[in-house]
Parts: structure tokens; sequence; C-alpha cells
């Protein structure tokens, strides 16, 4: 029985996921329904709205962010990324590529949420109006930015940090106020937490829910933020991508 | 005057390492300052021991490795800066890797048609299944087909844009010997007809003899000998012979101590 054990204590150093699920896990769970529950004691009468819209939007950011980190790694679990780097085309183009997919995916995603939120729940995601497509647009440059973050580790250190794709995600997600407003926080994580777009992109889409306006200066705020890190990202990746090449480990993936 | 596809000159390859060396860095040298070149039409075999450079040497061909110090020119163009324009007529196969698992083989094939922008794709696909004989796998998944039919579907991925230059690392690997005639014979006769020039990495010494025209042996990153496989059987044997024998050449060099070329 020790000798069973004792592999799985090793696994658990060496694996991040099986790490995430002894600390990572509980711990964000418990931040999330945490602050959730909080909300609830100050519920408004568009508690409910408010849910499937955050989740709606929650899911397009989660689906685009780790779609792309996840797509790159099928050609490493396949072991087919060599043959891919050895086409004409270039890494660049490889996680364009994976960008559209993941864009197009969300899409028919969000069409099926959209029809079965209106069915079950009465909720119409156009009631969002044009302001849907801005937070759309700010959902999407902020995953791709993450899914682009998450494949330059990926290439860096291994697939070794590939459970990072789901696991960035999902520890941000109670600081990200998809399910609550951000006046739920400590003074002091508010102060944080609005470095994240998602916060304004959120607090927007319960505004405009609540009032049927557009929340101009959050929409900006949320671009403003997303082209940092966008540009952030772009520079990680070019960076760790020159670091592979010159080591060669890209060809061990 | 034969023209040259590639030429490969001063091409050298570091790597960092863990181990220190007496100058206190810590760098393994993978492929150091070989130069060679590749004339239209000509195999190349590349043989040398494990970790001796081999794949390190077409991995800075292919551009997915850069080089150190050195230039790699292919069809006259700089590896380096025109490497878009180069790899849309040289490919690539290697037993240590797949085609999409989850993928029909037709499905695998045509993803990499578009990858290479190969012109009336459904038709070269056709035509190199058959001469491969994998027409009646082209609706299996990738994960469903032996080892055996595995490498000629990589094969086949490696012919689809009719390379001028085709880089084969152990294209063969563990297959038994029935199949690999067969893909010896069948590639030599493809490369016959097209006149494309190809490098081959083997292990299996009987694969170069009958492939390779020329063979380039290296060793701790270095070139340690090179001619055809019988000059080299001569060379460095000492014996005069009609017939090559280059696994005896292979634990010769390997086991020598002397400088290289």
């Amino acid at each position: 029985m020790w000798g069973i054990a004792l592999r799985h204590i090793f696994l658990t150093m060496h694996q991040l996921e099986r790490f995430a699920d002894l600390f990572i896990f509980p711990i964000v769970g418990l931040l999330l329904w945490g602050f959730l529950s909080q909300s609830v004691a100050f519920a408004s009468s568009n508690l409910a709205v408010f849910f499937i819209g955050g989740l709606i939007l929650w899911t397009m950011f989660e689906r685009v962010g780790t779609g792309i980190g996840i797509d790159f790694m099928w050609d490493i679990w396949e072991r087919n990324l060599m043959n891919v780097l050895a086409s004409p085309i270039t890494l660049v183009e490889h996680i364009g590529g994976l960008v559209w997919v993941s864009i197009i995916k969300v899409i028919i995603s969000i069409a099926a949420m959209w029809l079965i939120a209106a069915l079950f729940y009465g909720f119409n995601l156009g009631s969002l109006g044009s302001s849907l497509v801005f937070l759309w647009a700010n959902i999407v440059i902020f995953a791709v930015s993450l899914g682009i973050f998450n494949v330059a580790l990926i290439i860096r250190y291994g697939h070794i940090l590939g459970p990072l794709t789901w696991i960035i995600p999902f520890a941000i997600q109670p600081f990200t106020a998809a399910f609550y407003p951000v006046s739920i926080f400590p003074p002091y994580v508010q102060k944080i937490v609005y470095f994240l777009p998602l916060v304004h992109v959120f607090e927007g889409m319960r505004y405009t829910l609540s009032t049927g306006k557009l929340d101009l200066v959050r929409l900006e705020t949320a671009f403003v933020l997303n082209i940092f890190y966008f540009v952030l990202a772009i520079a990680f990746f070019s960076y760790m991508f020159s670091i592979v090449r010159k080591r060669g480990t890209v060809a061990k993936l | 005057m034969t023209t040259k596809l590639l030429e490969v000159e001063n091409l050298t390859k570091k790597f960092p390492s863990s181990v220190k060396t007496s100058e206190g860095k810590g760098e393994f040298t993978a492929v150091d300052d070989i130069s060679f070149s590749v004339s239209a039409g000509e195999i190349v075999g590349l043989l040398g021991p494990n970790g001796a450079g081999k794949s390190t040497t077409i991995n800075c061909l292919l551009g997915v490795i850069k080089p150190d110090s050195g230039s790699v020119t292919v069809f006259g163009m700089d590896l380096q800066k025109k490497r878009t324009e180069i790899m849309q007529k040289v490919n690539y196969c290697s037993a240590e890797y797949n085609l999409p698992w989850h993928l029909t083989v037709y499905e695998a094939l045509l993803v990499f048609c578009h990858l290479y922008s190969v012109k009336n794709a459904k038709e070269r696909i056709s035509e190199l299944l058959g001469l491969f004989e994998l027409e009646d796998l082209r609706n299996k998944a990738v994960r469903e087909l032996s080892f055996g039919q595995r490498a000629r579907a990589n094969l086949v991925k490696s012919l689809l844009n009719r390379p001028r230059l085709l880089l084969l690392d152990e294209p063969m690997a563990s297959m038994d010997p029935d199949i690999v005639d067969k893909g010896i014979k069948l590639l030599k006769k493809i490369q016959k007809e097209n006149g494309m020039s190809i490098i081959y990495t083997s292990h299996n010494m009987w694969e170069i003899e009958q492939v390779a025209s020329n063979v380039i042996f290296i060793n701790h990153g270095k070139v340690m000998a090179q001619g055809s496989p019988l000059e080299l059987t001569k060379q460095e044997l000492k014996l005069e012979t009609k017939e090559p024998d280059l696994r005896e050449v292979f634990i010769r060099l390997t086991r020598r101590k002397e400088k290289p070329l």
C-alpha cells in the first residue's frame, strides 16, 4: 500500500494538475461560492438575469482561452507538432489558425446557449443590444491573449505546464466578478481586480442589463487593458519562441 | 556541372548543458562546424551513432532550430531569410512522429496538402495512396493503422508537395524487413521519376547501402568520413572489395578516436 501511495505522492509532486487538485481547485471553489453567497445576501431583482448573462459571457472567455492551448497540445499529444513545424507555415500562422478555430467554436457554442437560455429561462442574450458586440470583442481579445501566453509557456517548458491552460481561467474566475458585483470584494482586492479586463466586461454587462444603456467607460477601459495584455502576450510568445529555437527544445515537444 | 541543391557551410549548433566544461561553460556542441552539399537527384545517407548530431542537423535544415553559426542555402536561397518559400519544395518524414491521430488517413493528408498549398489535392492523395497500397485505408483513423501502415502514410505525407529535397530521419525505424524492402524500392522508383534529392538517416546499414550514392558519417557533431558506400568500405576497412559493408565501417568509425575530416 505504501508503494502505491508513494507513487501518487511523486506524481503529485511532478504533475501540475494533481497539485491543482490538492490546493487550487478547493481554494478557488471556496472563493467563488463564498463571494456568490455574499452577493445573494444583497440580491437585487435582476440576480437570475445577471447569473445567466455572466455564465454565457464566462463560457465565451473560457472556451476561447482554453481552446487555443488545448488544440495546440493535441499536436503534441498526437506527436504531430514536428510535422507541422517542418511545413512552410510559421508558428505564428499556426497559432493564428488555432485562434480562428477557437472563435468559430465559441460562436457555435454561444448560438446554442443563446437558444437554450431563451427556451428554458426566458433570457434573451439580444437584450444586451449593441453592448453585446463590445463585450464579446473584449472577452475574445483577453481570451486570445491568455491562449497565446499558455502556448508560449508550453513551447518553452513542455506539456508539463499544459494544465495551466485550464487552471488559469479557473483560478481567476472568482476575481473576474462574473457572477457578482465588484463591490462584494474587500476594498484592497477591488483595487487589484480592476486590472482584469473581464471585471469591466462583467460590470458593463450588469449595467446594460439593469439600465438598457451602454457603459462606454467600462468597455473602453477593458479595451485599453486588453491591448496592453495582448501586446504583452505577443512579446512574451516571441521571446519564448526565440529561446526554444536557440535551445532546440521545440523539436523535442 | 552538377547543380547544388543544398549547401551547408560551417554549421554549428550548441545546446545549454547542465555539465560544465573546464572553461566553466555549460554547453554541449551537437553540430560542430560541419560542411557538405547535396546535388540535384542525389541521395545522401547521413550516418552516425545515437547523439552524433544527425537529427539536430536535419532540424537545422528544416529551420526548426536556429544554428549558432554557419549557413544553409537551399535552391540558392538562404534558409534563414526565405524559409517559407524554400519549405514549399522540401518535405520531411520521421517514424518518430505521427499524422494527426484521430483523423482518417485521407483527412490527415488533406490537412497537409493545405499546409503545403498542394494543387489538385484529392488527385495527388489518391495517386500516392495507390502507390503505397494504402487506398483501402483512406477512411480509417490514423490511430487504427499498424506500425508499418502508419510509416507508409507518413511517407505519403512527405511526398504530397512533390518535394525537390526530402529529409528522411529514420523513416523506417522498427519496421520488419519486408516492409523496409518494399518502402525502399518504392522510394527509389519515385526518386528516379522525380529526380528529387534525399537526405536519409538510418541505423539500418542495409537501407543506406540500398539507397545512398553518397554517405556522410558524423560523430560528436563532426564529419568523420564521406564518400560512396563502396569508397568508404575500401577506405576505412583498407580492403579491396566490390561489395559495400557499411555496418563494419560504422563500427570502425564510431570507435575511432582520430581527428575528423
